[in-house]
């Protein structure tokens, strides 16, 4: 496990503090594109994310990969998450993980 | 978990040791007496509580006086309260000899009270067996004062002297004080109500009656009430002399006969000292004190008026004492009634004599009658007929010395009762129109409608203008005055009154259809009784008793003045400081609401249970139970609209407020429940809950609710030692979030016998009789086949420690997954030990959500702490990291209870070393404000502690990470925006736990 570069748990209102380092975040595909997947974050944003998955996707994904701009990850692995994924939860943990317990995450 | 009956019925556990009264001395408040209520009576004073009275004694013939102050104890005759003292009493009153258990309360020997009057001392000094102070020193009252002054002729200087009625507490007895004493009453020693013993007396006849004249006394007691209800003692042979008045029953005194032979005015014999009755026409029953004394004028004036006459019908005097308000409420009328008796009364007799017929009768004037008859009505015609009027004794008493014409100037006026007004004894001669009026007949005018404030007991006609708001059901009892059957309702006026009507047996048929909760009515008559405090939670001191006579009408044109709902709601913050048991009007907003239970009441009975958590703008919230039909119909409807997402407003009238797992809510029989009421309470909470309510933090007053019940308890293993659970009287029921990290597979269940007792099966042990069948000791039957329940013993295992667990047929199920037969079978029956294995497999390290019970018990000696599991989920990692969401909140934003202060502060130093550094400015100026409240040394400020204390002082909810109010971190937009520091640390261990602050990033 590369603990030098963790990747920070993040929705789509963290992802800009992040630019140019390793995020991961979960996201409800919205529609597949070439070379990109159009996702929607935990806190209702939407995000592009670059790559290319191996297909089946389920509707819930986790990329991990490196935060590009406020909108954008390249993601360099991704994992389905299945179709059903609480993503208030998750929000809540990406807040939680860069606020008050951030120490505990990165 | 069921509602007690807080009213207990007359208690058949007398013991049989009473003690004498002689032996009842204060401080003793363990005792119990056995005593005869010689005298009752009721009475205001002077801060308008109103007392009962009782003068008892006990077989040694002892006397005490024992006022009773919560009337609400001493209900009717049969209905008693638990207690501590207990009178079986016999009372002497006119006719009714039924034996009656009083309780007093915790009956208190009073000081003042060791003081008895000398019992029978008057009726002895009456019959001459005591004429001096060598017979004996009897102990009595002064019930009567008055100063008289008399010239004497020898050196033409006036000189006072007193006159003064003695009392035993039964009978009075009228008397001098000799001069010397006078200086006594001047300086008050001797005053009304003083107990005196008789030094030096003599008791002398004084033409047919008897005088004492008091030479020399003792005062035991300078202030006193007035004990007992004295009869003025009369003539000594004098036969009519008996019924002793007893308002308790009476209430409104009425007609008596009586007859007499003695001279003129000595007949008017006094039933009840004139105190009395002036306490009682005075003390604002009625409106118009004027008449109030006036009206033993009117007494005084007919009946020496008729002396001649044989028979006399009187209606004035009560009307102008008791009946004045009710009859007519405009003063006026009352005058004229009283007029009219006293007058008419006169001119029956003889016209031409009128006022001077009455001087006559008052000054002596010997007006002999040798038989007669006072019948004495109630101008009201209310059809009362039992004894007891109220008549001034002045003849006699001016009689008794000398029968000259003497000027009165009275003693200072110490009740109302002697503040009699002089001029009234000489009014003008009434003009002689008056002369046919005769006697004032029945008040037949259109009922006047009186307010329900305005009630009380002594009035004797009354008709309310009401709406019925409540209706309860018909409910029979048996006493031991046989069956009965009851039924009440709740009436609300114009003004706001509210009172509950009883009815009983007969009038319960009369009336039970016709009252139709929400229709208005006319009614009037019936007795106004002292409320029942533990059924009758209305603000009225009284309530009405129906009888035959009383006359219910419906009022069809619906009276919009009056309101369909009186509520004095209190608001949650307020409940948390009233008193269990008290009833509440609430309203609130439903926050939650959890389905309805079944529970079984220890009678055997099922009663349904559903629990709500109401809050309002006080910033608190309480949970609420609704019991019985609410839980389906008024609980139905809220488990709706709560599971459509809304918020209903729930107004409350009549909950009951009890003290089980902090304060709680609950219905009682009367209960309504309002949802989404219109009024303006309701729009008020319903604005500020749209406003601010809705994200507001509250505070329970009642224990955490944890969704599905208040028994969930969210617990760590490690608090089921370190909290002591187990120990206390009852069981702890608390839910953990563990794994099964171990579980013995050999005997995981046992053989059970399936034999249906009731609705549930025995489940008792069975042993194998060797031959296929299985015999149950209890059920003392053998079976063919038995049932297998588990007995499963499982190890529990969280982030703080182990614990093991029994869990029982249902428990295990529902760990298990399949029933205790089938996993029997598979490893015993069918040797598939690689499934019954994987199926053990598949259950340990899986996650729970275990309900336990935890209880201390005892094997051998030896005490231990026994966990059952009650119910076992697999845990739902969704909702359970919401749970977990959660309760991190209510943590940081202060949920006081589970952090000791103490602990805090000492963590408080040690991170502020650990962190100082990365404590950054920025963050901490955000948090300033919550910080300041506390007064915290610099050292210690960090910032995200401020706020876990501010949240219970300003009882706004404070987000951690910028410090303002009205959000909690999880929603706080300042970071969703890129904060700029670093942030302190603090790491959750758990529930209540006290918290572990962890240096460095």
């Amino acid at each position: 496990m590369d603990t030098t570069s963790p990747a920070v748990f993040v929705n789509g209102a963290l992802l800009r503090r992040y630019i140019g380092q390793k995020v991961r975040a979960v996201i409800q595909v919205i529609r597949s594109e070439i070379g990109s997947v159009v996702g929607k974050s935990t806190d209702d944003q939407q995000i592009v994310v670059k790559g290319s998955p191996q297909p089946p996707l389920t509707s819930y994904l986790e990329v991990i990969g490196i935060a590009e701009s406020d909108n954008t990850i390249r993601a360099e692995v991704w994992t389905n998450f299945g179709d059903s994924f609480d993503a208030q939860n998750y929000n809540e943990l990406c807040k939680l993980a860069n606020g008050e317990f951030r120490h505990l995450f990165i | 978990m069921f509602h007690k009956q807080s009213h207990l019925y007359k208690s058949n556990d007398m013991a049989a040791t009473f003690a004498f009264l002689k032996d009842v001395r204060p401080f003793k408040t363990a005792w119990k007496v056995q005593v005869k209520v010689i005298h009752s009576w009721r009475q205001n004073t002077e801060n308008t509580v109103e007392t009962l009275e009782l003068v008892l004694s006990d077989s040694m013939s002892k006397q005490i006086h024992a006022p009773v102050l919560n009337l609400s104890k001493v209900i009717d005759e049969s209905n008693q309260t638990d207690s501590h003292s207990e009178f079986g009493t016999s009372s002497c009153s006119s006719g009714i000899n039924a034996e009656i258990e009083f309780n007093l309360g915790r009956g208190r020997a009073k000081n003042t009270m060791a003081v008895n009057l000398t019992a029978e001392a008057i009726a002895k000094m009456l019959n001459g067996e005591v004429a001096s102070e060598n017979d004996m020193t009897p102990v009595l009252q002064v019930t009567e004062l008055k100063m008289i002054q008399s010239k004497l002729n020898q050196n033409h200087e006036s000189s006072n002297r007193y006159k003064i009625t003695l009392s035993d507490g039964i009978l009075s007895q009228q008397g001098m004080l000799n001069a010397s004493l006078n200086s006594l009453v001047v300086q008050g020693s001797i005053q009304l109500g003083s107990i005196l013993k008789l030094t030096r007396f003599v008791c002398n006849r004084v033409q047919t009656r008897r005088i004492v004249v008091v030479a020399d006394v003792e005062i035991l007691v300078e202030k006193c009430d007035i004990i007992g209800t004295c009869v003025q003692s009369g003539s000594p042979n004098e036969p009519g002399r008996s019924s002793v008045f007893d308002q308790q029953r009476s209430g409104m005194g009425s007609v008596i006969t009586q007859q007499s032979n003695g001279c003129g005015f000595e007949q008017q014999q006094a039933k009840r000292t004139d105190l009395n009755g002036g306490r009682y026409g005075a003390s604002a029953y009625s409106p118009q004190p004027q008449v109030v004394h006036n009206s033993p004028d009117a007494v005084r004036y007919s009946v020496s008026a008729n002396l001649p006459q044989p028979q006399v019908v009187h209606n004035s005097s009560e009307v102008g004492r008791y009946g004045l308000p009710a009859n007519s409420p405009q003063p006026q009328v009352a005058h004229n009634s009283s007029d009219a008796g006293r007058y008419g009364g006169a001119n029956l007799a003889q016209p031409q004599v009128g006022y001077n017929s009455s001087d006559a009768g008052r000054y002596g004037v010997p007006a002999s009658s040798p038989q007669r008859q006072v019948g004495q009505r109630y101008g009201t015609g209310s059809g009362y007929s039992e004894t007891s009027p109220s008549t001034r004794p002045y003849g006699s008493s001016n009689a008794g010395y000398g029968g000259s014409r003497l000027e009165q100037p009275r003693a200072p006026p110490a009740t109302t009762a002697y503040s009699r007004p002089v001029q009234s004894s000489y009014q003008p001669q009434p003009p002689p129109m008056y002369v046919n009026r005769g006697p004032v007949a029945r008040n037949e005018a259109p009922p006047r409608i009186t307010p329900i404030s305005a009630l009380n007991p002594y009035q004797g006609r009354w008709t309310i203008k009401v709406r019925v708001t409540c209706k309860g059901v018909l409910r029979r009892f048996s006493n031991t005055r046989g069956e009965g059957k009851l039924f009440s309702f709740d009436l609300l006026d114009s003004g706001g009154g509210e009172i509950r009507v009883t009815c009983f047996n007969d009038v319960v048929d009369q009336f039970f259809d016709q009252i139709v909760v929400g229709n208005v009515y006319l009614i009037s008559r019936g007795s106004l009784k002292p409320a029942q405090k533990n059924f009758n939670h209305l603000h009225n001191d009284y309530e009405i008793h129906l009888d035959s006579a009383s006359t219910i009408q419906q009022c069809y044109e619906d009276d919009p003045t009056i309101p369909r709902h009186q509520f004095h709601f209190r608001n949650v913050g307020d409940i948390e400081n009233m008193e269990s048991n008290s009833i509440t009007d609430l309203i609130g907003i439903v926050s939650s609401i959890s389905p309805s239970v079944s529970i079984m009441r220890k009678n055997q009975t099922e009663v349904l249970k559903r629990s709500l958590q109401l809050k309002d703008m006080s910033g608190r919230s309480v949970e609420f139970t609704m019991w019985g039909d609410f839980c389906n119909a008024e609980g139905q409807k809220l488990q709706m609209l709560c599971d459509s997402g809304a918020s209903p407003v729930l107004a409350v009238k009549a909950g009951r407020i009890s003290e089980f797992n902090g304060k709680q809510v609950s219905t009682i029989g009367s209960s309504q429940l309002f949802i989404e009421p219109d009024f303006p309470e309701a729009r008020e909470l319903r604005e500020w809950y749209d406003r601010e309510g809705r994200n507001a933090h509250f505070t329970s007053i009642s224990r955490e609710f944890t969704g599905a019940g208040r028994q969930e308890v969210r617990k760590v293993i490690t608090q089921i030692k370190d909290d002591k659970l187990g120990t206390s009287e009852k069981p702890d029921w608390i839910t953990v979030c563990a794994t099964i990290s171990f579980m013995k597979v050999e005997n995981f269940c046992y053989t059970a016998c399936p034999n249906m007792n009731g609705d549930r099966p025995c489940s008792k042990k069975v042993t194998n009789n060797g031959d296929g069948t299985w015999r149950c000791e209890k059920c003392d039957k053998s079976v063919e086949e038995c049932d297998y329940r588990y007995i499963l013993q499982i190890q529990l295992q969280d982030h703080t420690g182990l614990t093991w667990a029994t869990a029982f047929q249902e428990a295990g199920e529902e760990i298990i997954g399949i029933s205790a037969k089938d996993l029997y079978y598979i490893k015993y029956e069918h040797q598939e030990e690689e499934k019954f294995e994987d199926i053990i497999r598949s259950v340990t390290f899986s996650k729970y959500i275990f309900k336990l019970k935890i209880k201390e018990e005892t094997y051998s000696d030896e005490q231990r702490v026994k966990a059952t599991v009650v119910k076992a989920e697999k845990i739902n990692y969704s909702s359970d990291t919401r749970f977990m969401l959660e309760a991190m909140d209510k943590l940081r934003t202060g949920d006081a209870n589970s952090l000791p202060v103490k602990l805090e502060s000492s963590n408080y130093r040690s991170d502020a070393l650990n962190s100082g550094i990365g404590t950054s400015g920025t963050r901490d100026t955000a948090s300033v404000d919550a910080r300041r409240e506390f007064g915290l040394p610099a050292a210690n400020q960090v910032g995200q502690y401020g706020n876990q204390y501010a949240g219970p002082i300003s009882g706004i909810t404070s987000c951690n990470a910028c410090g303002s109010n009205g959000h909690v971190s999880a929603n706080c937009p300042s970071l969703m925006s890129e904060p700029q520091g670093q942030y302190t640390q603090g790491r959750y261990t758990g529930g209540g736990t006290p918290r572990q602050h962890v240096g460095g990033y």
